[in-house]
């Protein structure tokens, strides 16, 4: 329950206040929502598999979304952020990809 | 492809295994029990949500500033297509205006003195009482013979007409008192000129074949009179009898000249508001 009330005042937060993401902060906003919903997508998984632990998906989210857009800010200084960017992307879709099909298989069984 | 098995076997993150192995109860929950866990996840959640929801608000608010200043921009180009449009039709607009009030003034019936101006200035055909005036070369001119009688002239065929000899006569008509002169069918105007090109004589650059017939428009027995009794009219004499250059006039009742060409004056502007003729010929640099 207050699980879901978090996920409603954070989507509430985030529509209502709408706050002014800085401009330096804006390149790596792409990257870490991919890497939020790789950690949504992990930790529900992860609940279905039994083993869910909520400071690990709560570190390992905050970790994911820093690690990301520390990799992307050093491409940037070296001129390859748009490449660093993609693989960032990349590597953090196929996990989505496969936490889906991981949820899919204990969901439908199939 | 070590690298991507690897990525899509750990696509769970380590850290819950790790974590459930340390609690030795693997697969016993499913959610977090405690409230501490349940805030946890609720403040993942919220965090998450934070993200994913500014990310799709930082999209929607720029995608549309972006077709904003787009819609703007062609918004400004057709701005600017239709004012050139515009303008492009005001400039035919005018100079449609400008030629038919220039076609208006010229057809405009001027009167007397528009009239006048044409005909002073060889624009338009006339007729009226007159002389004709023939004048060729002797006979013997053709055979280029060296024994000619105008030997000062250094040329062989000295019983030829030369250009000099037409512009007495021209110029002994005028002063007689012709209104409008033809050579040969070419109309004299203000800018005509006659000279010579070897050995043709040319008016207005137009080669002329002997016989010249030359016609003007004057009080025909008077102007006939007047001519051969002035310097000019003598002169011909002169060559007639001692050049043995052919020539005759005749008073004729109407003689009809041809228009000249139309006059093109590329320089000269009359000043305005400058009525007095006084003519001194002042020159400036």
């Amino acid at each position: 329950m207050i699980a879901v009330l978090g996920l409603v005042i954070g989507v509430m937060v985030g529509l209502v206040v709408r706050p002014v993401v800085p401009s330096g902060v804006e390149p790596y906003l792409p990257i870490a929502v991919v890497a939020a919903l790789d950690a949504v997508f992990g930790g529900l998984r992860a609940m279905l598999d039994g083993i869910f632990d909520d400071k690990v998906f709560v570190v390992s989210f905050l970790s994911n979304v820093v690690v990301a857009a520390l990799i992307v800010f050093l491409g940037d200084k070296l001129g390859v952020g748009s490449q660093l960017s993609t693989g960032v992307v990349v590597v953090l879709g196929i996990r989505i990809f496969s936490n889906a099909a991981a949820i899919r298989r204990h969901v439908f069984r199939a | 492809m070590s690298l991507l098995t690897n990525v899509i076997e750990h696509s769970l993150d380590d850290g819950y295994a790790q974590a459930a192995a340390r609690r030795g109860a693997v697969g016993s929950s499913r959610l977090p029990v405690s409230l501490s866990g349940r805030l946890w996840l609720s403040a993942g959640l919220l965090l998450a949500a934070v993200v994913v929801t500014l990310g799709a608000a930082q999209t929607e608010v720029s995608a549309p500033a972006a077709a904003k200043e787009r819609q703007k921009l062609i918004d400004r180009i057709r701005t600017e297509t239709s004012g050139a449009d515009t303008l492009q039709k005001d400039v035919d607009g005018l100079r449609d205006t400008v030629s038919a009030e220039q076609q208006a003034a010229l057809k405009q019936p001027g009167g007397d003195a528009n009239a006048l101006l044409e005909l002073l200035a060889a624009a338009t055909h006339v007729q009226g009482p007159g002389v004709k005036l023939v004048v060729d070369d002797a006979e013997e001119a053709s055979q280029g013979d060296s024994g000619g009688p105008r030997q000062s002239t250094g040329f062989a065929d000295t019983g030829r007409v030369r250009d000099r000899d037409m512009q007495r006569v021209v110029n002994g008509l005028w002063s007689a008192g012709a209104e409008a002169i033809t050579v040969n069918g070419e109309r004299l105007t203000a800018l005509s000129a006659i000279r010579a090109a070897g050995d043709a004589i040319l008016v207005d650059n137009k080669p002329l074949a002997p016989p010249y017939t030359v016609l003007a428009i004057g009080d025909g027995e008077r102007l006939s009179k007047a001519f051969q009794d002035s310097a000019d009219g003598r002169y011909l004499g002169v060559l007639r009898q001692d050049y043995g250059i052919r020539t005759a006039i005749s008073v004729q009742d109407t003689v009809r000249l041809a228009a000249a060409p139309s006059l093109v004056v590329r320089y000269a502007e009359p000043v305005a508001g400058q009525a007095d003729t006084s003519g001194d010929g002042k020159g400036s640099k």
